[in-house]
């Protein structure tokens, strides 16, 4: 069965996907600057603060545009399953992290990095399904 | 227009997901109360911590059978946008607060409070997304 990722659709949308990740790094390391560096108050912390969630809407727009772009129905069943593997692995850490920070005084895990822990899910989730299909 | 079978797989769906919703707030209820009664210590709080894990890995695996069951491309589709809202709405929340909580001092989220956030997130888009095809 062919699962490879050799349409124009499929490229594009990971090409797109790794300048928004970028973005994302760059967009943080701004937001971190500013708010360290600058000290700002009011409006401004809530500015910075929303910084790093513009490439997240970005990334989630672009995912619904590849849905609606992406004409094989195979390639697009294994994105929705990647994409489900990587929540339901992000929210079940959540849940036992937090469970855990509460009664077995864990470290705390900073939730500003949900985003990057979704991703490296997904892409795990992603590996696993391909191979299933291979 | 939904078909009668197109239907049935939305109530079922919509039935197991009210099943796994009551399941984790049962096991929510159990890990309380294992907590002020049973004293738990290091395997044993593990465990516990996995309780509430279970129905969430329910909850994926429901709506993965549900995409695979339901043949109504349109229906399919309008969960999996809502999917896509919904966490990229959690992911947006944690991202912008995890950053005032750091810089802004801001009242620290429980990780345990992503799930029901997510939950609550994927059900308002589902209902917007909806209306907007209506």
């Amino acid at each position: 069965m062919e699962c490879k990722t050799n349409n124009p659709a499929a490229w594009r949308f990971t090409i797109r996907f790794i300048v928004l990740s970028l973005l994302y790094g760059l967009f943080s390391v701004l937001s971190t600057a500013g708010l360290l560096l600058l000290h700002p108050t009011g409006i401004v912390i809530w500015l910075l603060a929303l910084l790093p969630a513009i490439p997240i809407a970005m990334a989630v727009l672009l995912t619904g545009r590849y849905m609606s772009e992406e004409k094989d129905d195979f390639q697009r069943a294994v994105l929705v399953q990647s994409l489900l593997g990587g929540i339901g692995a992000t929210l079940v850490v959540t849940t036992v992290w937090g469970f855990l920070e509460n009664y077995a005084h864990f470290h705390r895990l900073d939730i500003l990095f949900l985003w990057p822990i979704y991703l490296v899910f997904v892409a795990i989730s992603y590996g696993i399904v391909k191979a299933k299909y291979r | 227009m939904e078909s009668r079978f197109s239907n049935f797989v939305n109530r079922r769906f919509h039935r197991r997901s009210l099943v796994v919703m009551l399941l984790y707030v049962l096991a929510l209820a159990v890990m309380s109360l294992a907590i002020d009664h049973l004293h738990l210590r290091g395997v044993g709080l593990v465990l516990l911590a996995l309780l509430p894990a279970l129905p969430i890995v329910a909850g994926i695996v429901v709506i993965a059978q549900y995409l695979s069951e339901q043949k109504d491309e349109f229906v399919r589709a309008l969960l999996i946008e809502s999917m896509l809202w919904g966490v990229g709405a959690t992911l947006i929340v944690t991202t912008v607060w995890g950053a005032l909580e750091k810089f802004a001092h801001i009242r620290a989220m429980s990780l345990f409070l992503v799930y029901p956030l997510c939950c609550v997130f994927v059900i308002l888009a589902r209902v917007v997304v909806k209306r907007r095809y209506r």
